[in-house]
């Protein structure tokens, strides 16, 4: 029986051979823009959106080291009931020793690692896409560099004090060809040639506002000269690591330090609600939550009688937070109360600060009458009197290093884990209360030894 | 009449089929009936050998067979279910009385082998599984399909997550195929390509245990009703799937639903009523004062006595897990036709309660299968079923400070403080943890109702047909469009939201997906004397859009759950897909005789996933089948069967959407939105994972199918992994996905079946089924790294050249081993066995049981982490080797802080399915009601009816991270799986 084609199925089948079913479209990316779309000719939003960007990665770090450098410094403690290891691996309980994948940095470092490189990143596509914008003038260019280098320098410190001795990578440019690590003390005389040619910048650059739109957080600080400001402060505290005490001076003189001004003057990170993050250090009073960053009883137990920076910053709770460990339960009756709403911001760097470098820097410095000054303006706000001790250049200092325990206590910074290190004094951070010890530094994290190999080997 | 017209019909078919030569010859008939029931087989084929000439038996099983000349003919007799037998007529022999035996090994089976082509079983030259509508759900009823297919098949690990309602399971086929994906077969339901992606519920997000593989969903094969399958066809790796292309990296699971039949409409319902309680409790530790002055620090045990003294034991596990839960199932089916049109339609309820308060899951399908003749030449298909589910599954598994975790909180909690609502409905302040667990259950929402329509169709046309050959083109697709709205919901007045800024979270999800896919073939079948040819060629092309929008609420007005009513309303997440896939396929078949079957093929296919859109990747496939018992010199009558066979074949697996991209991420900081660099550089030259098979075995029959064995060996090969190679952190960018590594998989199934009994009034089936892969990481590529899980400290899995990436490690550290920590185990089990065997006593009863073995595989239990954390596990007191240590702060091994505390082996044995049915013989029925009723059929039958095992958890089949390729053996406060037990009543009308 032979039979014929049904003659119907003969438009239904050139009819699919008419839309080419093979054909593909390929697909662009529905959900964000591409890098390559900024990389050359951007326009003036496009450059703006960077620069938010900037912002918001100036910002990543700060989690991490509050949560976690402030504990190793014992300014406070992380107290979180749900994971134990916030409490025996960052206090470093039953000898726990940081490693290179170490809880709560990860094999990239977190917070301490990754997260400062990917604005440094962040700044360098910034650079070079408003270099390449035709629609930007010679002048906003230099504006945008100079306050991208700016971050960058203050970024490239936190990485360098985290490993510490170990050393980092400032050759970062490219990513299949990341530079060798160079000693701390190079880093951060690299970082002071960052921050001086993002002054250079801002110098070209003008003197009005700065040309593109800066959040909240640089609301007092959005002019080229303020921002000429805030550069040289964090220049400061990059001296003061770099043991260059004339050159903290001549930066605070740059500076927006000012000796009877507010101490809480300074540029900040904003934190708005959402769409934006809450700000993470603002805990409800008495929440009746078992994690909280609380005081570290110590913090109670040394201070000054009549020290209103602890009125002022400790709130004592009805009833303590306790967390049960393996090792030991630890019991906090305070918690951080200078955040009045989630949406206070949280400043990276006050005036409080610059005082407290100057009097730092006068005190290497032998300049006794200087020193006291600076110290006293501290003490004095703080309601404790002025200073009465010895003026010998050690005893100021250790007066010093007690009155930034207070002054810059759980700064997002970890100051007083790398003071105590920088004056060889991480044997008197107490360890009693919790029974464990005071870390040094912390190895490069696994991804940087991983890389090394596959490159290597 | 309408019998008349039906014999009329198989008349007229008869003689249509033999137009061309009116001269009839002689005329056989006959009757063919089942040989040990003695009824007629109606609708059974009898076909001329090597030709296309047949017929069917008719309602009595009878037929009529013109024959043109006068030589003898080989008949070849076939019925579905029963072994074919070839049987010789001539003039003088053409009254056949035919007895058909039953096919217990399912050899005639008809098993689909290309996109659009079919052979029998006993030809077939790979190991595909295929599990019939009477074994997916003959003894129990499943909730969800992939839970009716444990210990069905070799080579099939199906894992539960946890045991909330609703499914939540995974499928290994043959180890892992992909280190980045799920490891997922692709599942195709009437040629549509259907969606069984896990969609993200926000769970996670809210009770801040992380990322959405932490909501602890199910997938969407939940959504199908099980009840619907006629048949499930598993191509287990790509020697049998290569056909399927890209997306057949981890196998394929066909699913073909019923569909109707020429005769009277038969009507069947169907009440499943039943019980779940949990299969497991641990029970929880006894306090004393003795014990809370070891456990409690000083400053707080004066405040723990004073409540210890007051209070009262409650038993937090019973109270939360242990309560009531009812199931329900109904079905009605509608199924018959004549010989144009045949339908199938039914419409299912099941509603299924969960062990813990306010769970749930509820399922209502309809469905309509048409199959209609246009004419003798054009047959077309349609298969539309509607589906819509609900799924509550509480609050389990991991938190982070939200304590919206049931276990996670009652760890902590003493049994002497009351959690419970006073008298006026206020529950008290958790000292313990951050939130009152039992305001979340009673209050809390995890909500998730799933809308889904699929709808296939498929045409096939006899372009051209003579005596030997036969050409015919075939289109068919479909689509399956779903859309998901989940809702988690924490109301103001819990107590950890109180403690919030903005008390109240509401996240509400919007997720919509749509596959389409259309396939045309043309099929060349072709005898030439002994040998069959068939051809086929075709394309297909696919195409998925997935949508997804989340928006959250928080600050809530107090009662209020609408997103405007909230202090803070935030666009949670949105995101957008577009994938679209094409493919060409050709496949050559040749049957020589019955003896020699081989088939050859390739496909080719192109993805806008890989980094060139339009670049052809080939998928060749080979395989070769002797049946050496159908050969002439084959000697050994008591084997009947004896096929060894051998399968090659190709296959991929798709490129994450996405990983192409080099691009900027929206984040806002300050009020403003900032363009971010991605840490993830986009690979535009990446390529499709792609895995290669090799497969031989052999398939023996003994004693006439009495005793069957199959025995099948493969190597899985997959190379092109993608993995993240992470650069150095310090150039600001973490990753970039890369081609690097290579996975082999190695394995061994065997299967055996018996009828160990077959008298007339006792049958007794046996079927033991053993399975076992082992998969090595043959190549990473990049440095060696450990990850998943939650660190070293507690267990995480080790991606190392040369070991497993299930090994996993832990600390203390040990530097000279890769990875540099400790081995402690692996989560691939040494092999897994089932034991199948139903009973037919005395023809209307029914026992079967199914018992499920996997022996092997090591989980990291958390869930002890955490109760040792809180003082709550049972025995925590004890003290086992005496030292004055309570056992709860000294796990072995020694020195009782390191990550091998928490890594359990978990073998067990559990009697998944047990079921006893009773059919009321046809006699008793046709004095009910005047034979009112076709079938009446009573049962009582239990899923999950016991677990043995060592292992320290409610459940060792458990995974806080869903279906992973890897880490899908953490278990962390799991939802308790539930031992169901049914009542059954069917009737058939």
């Amino acid at each position: 029986m032979k039979s014929i084609m049904p003659l119907f199925l003969v438009p239904l089948l050139l009819g699919l051979s008419a839309c080419n079913p093979l054909q593909l479209d390929g697909v662009v990316d529905p959900n964000n823009p591409s890098q390559a779309s900024v990389e050359n000719n951007a326009t003036r939003e496009q450059v703006q959106f960077l620069l938010t960007g900037l912002e918001a990665t100036h910002r990543s770090y700060l989690v991490n080291i509050c949560q976690a450098w402030n504990a190793f410094g014992r300014e406070t403690w992380y107290l979180n009931a749900s994971d134990p290891r916030f409490q025996t691996d960052w206090l470093g309980q039953a000898g726990r020793v940081p490693d290179r994948a170490y809880f709560g940095f990860g094999t990239t470092g977190g917070g301490s690692w990754a997260a400062p490189y990917q604005a440094i990143k962040q700044g360098d596509i910034l650079i070079a896409s408003a270099n390449s914008s035709v629609l930007l003038s010679d002048a906003e260019k230099k504006a945008v560099a100079g306050f991208a280098k700016m971050i960058q320098g203050y970024q490239f410190m936190i990485p360098a004090n985290f490993v510490y001795e170990n050393g980092i990578r400032i050759d970062v440019k490219n990513p299949l060809k990341p530079g060798p690590f160079v000693k701390y003390e190079d880093a951060l005389n690299h970082i002071k040639g960052i921050l001086e040619n993002a002054d250079k910048d801002l110098a070209a650059a003008g003197t009005g506002a700065f040309p593109l739109r800066l959040t909240p957080g640089f609301a007092s600080f959005n002019t080229l000269p303020a921002l000429r400001q805030v550069n040289n402060a964090i220049l400061a505290r990059l001296n003061a690591y770099r043991k260059d005490w004339q050159g903290i001076l001549s930066a605070l003189n740059g500076s927006f330090m000012s000796l009877s001004g507010n101490l809480n003057a300074g540029p900040a990170h904003p934190y708005t609600g959402p769409p934006d993050a809450f700000n993470p250090l603002f805990y409800l009073p008495n929440a009746a939550v078992n994690t909280i960053i609380v005081v570290h009883p110590s913090m109670i137990d040394d201070a000054t009688a009549g020290d209103t920076r602890v009125t002022r910053k400790f709130f004592k709770r009805n009833s303590p937070v306790v967390v049960t460990t393996d090792a030991t339960p630890l019991s906090a009756l305070f918690q951080d109360a200078r955040w009045p709403t989630n949406t206070t911001p949280i400043p990276f760097i006050r005036n409080e600060e610059l005082i407290l470098l100057k009097a730092e820097a006068h005190a290497n410095l032998n300049q006794t009458a200087d020193a006291v000054a600076a110290i006293n303006i501290i003490r004095n706000a703080a309601g404790i009197g002025n200073y009465t001790g010895a003026t010998t250049s050690q005893a100021l200092i250790n007066e010093i290093l007690y009155q930034r325990r207070y002054s810059l206590w759980a700064e997002p910074w970890g100051h007083r884990w790398i003071d105590a290190r920088r004056y060889n004094k991480l044997s008197e951070i107490p360890t009693s209360y919790d029974k464990g010890t005071i870390f040094k530094q912390f190895p490069h994290p696994q991804a940087e030894v991983n890389w090394d190999k596959y490159i290597g080997g | 009449m309408k019998r008349k017209i039906l014999s009329w019909s198989v008349l007229g078919i008869a003689f249509f089929l033999g137009m061309g030569q009116l001269k009839a010859q002689y005329r056989i008939t006959g009757s063919i009936a089942d040989e040990r029931t003695g009824e007629s087989l109606l609708f059974a084929n009898i076909i001329i050998q090597n030709t296309t000439k047949g017929t069917v038996t008719d309602l009595e099983g009878k037929f009529i067979l013109d024959i043109d000349d006068n030589n003898e003919v080989t008949l070849v007799v076939s019925s579905i279910g029963y072994l074919s037998q070839l049987v010789k007529a001539g003039p003088s022999n053409k009254v056949l009385d035919i007895k058909l035996r039953e096919d217990a090994t399912n050899l005639e089976e008809v098993v689909v082998t290309g996109l659009a082509s079919s052979v029998k079983r006993s030809n077939l030259a790979n190991a595909v599984g295929s599990v019939s509508a009477k074994e997916l759900l003959g003894t129990t009823t499943i909730q969800t399909t992939d839970g009716a297919l444990y210990g069905k098949v070799a080579g099939v690990t199906v894992r539960s997550n946890g045991g909330a309602p609703g499914g939540g399971l995974s499928i290994q086929l043959r180890g892992i195929s992909s280190l980045a994906g799920a490891s997922q077969p692709l599942i195709i339901i009437d040629g549509v390509y259907a969606s069984n992606a896990y969609q993200r519920t926000g769970r996670a997000s809210v009770s801040q245990a992380g990322a959405s593989n932490q909501d602890d969903g199910a997938n969407r094969l939940a959504d199908i009703n099980p009840a619907d399958i006629e048949n499930i066809e598993i191509l287990k790796g790509p020697s049998a799937a290569a056909i399927y292309g890209t997306r057949a990296n981890a196998g394929v699971i066909i699913i073909t639903t019923k569909r109707g039949a020429e005769g009277k409409t038969r009507i069947s319902f169907s009440q499943d009523i039943g019980d779940a309680s949990p299969l497991r409790l641990l029970g929880t530790d006894v306090w004393s004062e003795a014990k809370i002055n070891t456990f409690f620090p000083v400053a707080r045990r004066a405040v723990e006595l004073e409540r210890f003294r007051a209070g009262s034991y409650i038993d937090y596990e019973d109270y939360f897990y242990n309560n009531q839960a009812t199931l329900s199932n109904t079905r009605l089916t509608l199924s018959g036709g004549d010989e144009k049109t045949k339908f199938f339609i039914s419409g299912n309820i099941t509603s299924e309660g969960g062990t813990v308060k306010n769970t749930e899951f509820e399922r209502y399908s309809v469905r309509a299968n048409v199959d209609h003749k246009i004419s003798r030449r054009i047959r077309v298909g349609f298969s539309s079923n509607f589906l819509r589910t609900d799924t509550d599954r509480g609050f389990t598994g991991n938190q982070n400070n939200a304590g919206a975790s049931i276990g996670y909180n009652i760890a902590y909690v003493p049994s002497y403080f009351d959690l419970r609502p006073n008298a006026q409905g206020v529950y008290p302040v958790n000292p313990y943890f951050s939130e009152n667990p039992v305001a979340v259950t009673d209050h809390g929402i995890n909500n998730s109702l799933v809308n889904r329509f699929i709808q296939s169709f498929n045409l096939a046309a006899d372009l051209y047909q003579d005596n030997s050959s036969n050409l015919k083109v075939t289109l068919s697709g479909g689509l399956d469009y779903l859309q998901n709205a989940t809702k988690v919901y924490l109301p103001e007045f819990l107590q950890y939201q109180r403690a919030q800024a903005n008390p109240g979270d509401i996240l509400i999800g919007r997720q919509s997906s749509l596959n389409t896919n259309i396939q045309a073939a043309l099929v060349y079948t072709k005898n030439l004397g002994k040998l069959n040819l068939t051809s086929q060629g075709g394309i297909v092309r696919l195409d998925f859009q997935n949508d997804a929008l989340f928006t959250r609420g928080r600050g809530l007005v107090p009662g209020q759950t609408n997103l405007k009513q909230a202090s803070v309303q935030e666009i949670e997440s949105n995101s957008v897909s577009r994938i679209s896939e094409a493919g060409i396929f050709v496949q050559q078949e040749a049957n020589f005789d019955d003896k020699i079957i081989g088939t050859v093929g390739i496909r080719w296919d192109k993805s806008t996933l890989n980094g060139d859109a339009n670049k052809l990747y080939a998928f060749p496939r080979a395989s070769l089948a002797l049946n050496l018992a159908n050969f002439d010199f084959w000697s050994f009558g008591f084997i009947n069967q004896f096929k060894p066979r051998i399968a090659y074949g190709e296959t991929a697996g798709p490129v994450g959407f996405g990983n192409t991209f080099t691009s900027l991420g929206g984040a806002n900081v300050g009020g403003l939105l900032g363009s971010v660099v991605s840490s993830q550089i986009g690979n535009t030259a990446i390529l499709p994972e792609t895995a290669k098979e090799l497969e031989f075995g052999v398939d023996a029959g003994f004693f006439n199918n009495r005793l069957s064995v199959e025995a099948t060996y493969y190597v899985k090969n997959t190379e092109n992994n993608i993995q993240n190679l992470n650069l150095s952190p310090s150039t600001g960018v973490s990753s970039t996905p890369s081609n690097e590594a290579e996975l082999e998989n190695k394995g061994l199934e065997l299967g055996l079946t018996a009828t160990v009994f077959d008298a007339p009034k006792f049958r007794w089936i046996s079927r033991v089924l053993y399975w076992r892969n082992r998969v090595l990481l043959t190549r990473l590529g990049i440095p060696t790294y450990i990850a998943g899980a939650f660190g070293s400290g507690l267990g995480t899995f080790l991606y190392a050249q040369g070991y497993a990436p299930t090994t996993i490690v832990g600390s203390p550290a040990v530097a000279a081993n890769p990875g540099g920590f400790t081995f402690w185990g692996n989560n691939q089990p040494d092999f897994n066995m089932s034991f199948s065997n139903s009973f037919n006593i005395l023809k209307n009863l029914e026992l079967s049981v199914l018992v499920d073995w996997r022996q092997g595989g090591d989980n990291i239990n958390l869930s002890a982490f955490l109760t040792d954390g809180g003082g709550t596990t049972k025995g925590w007191n004890d003290d086992a080797n005496g030292d004055g240590i309570p056992n709860g702060r000294q796990r072995d091994p020694a020195p009782y802080n390191n990550a091998g505390r928490w890594v359990m082996d978990a073998s067990f044995v559990k009697i998944r399915e047990v079921g006893l049915y009773y059919t009321f013989p046809k006699s008793t029925l046709s004095g009910l009601l005047n034979g009112f009723f076709r079938g009446i059929k009573l049962g009582a039958s239990a899923n999950n009816l016991a677990l043995f095992t060592d292992y320290f958890g409610y459940d060792p089949e458990t995974s806080t991270f869903g279906a992973q390729a890897v880490a899908n053996n953490v278990d962390i406060a799991p939802y308790p799986t539930p031992r169901r037990i049914f009542f059954h009543l069917n009737f058939d009308f």
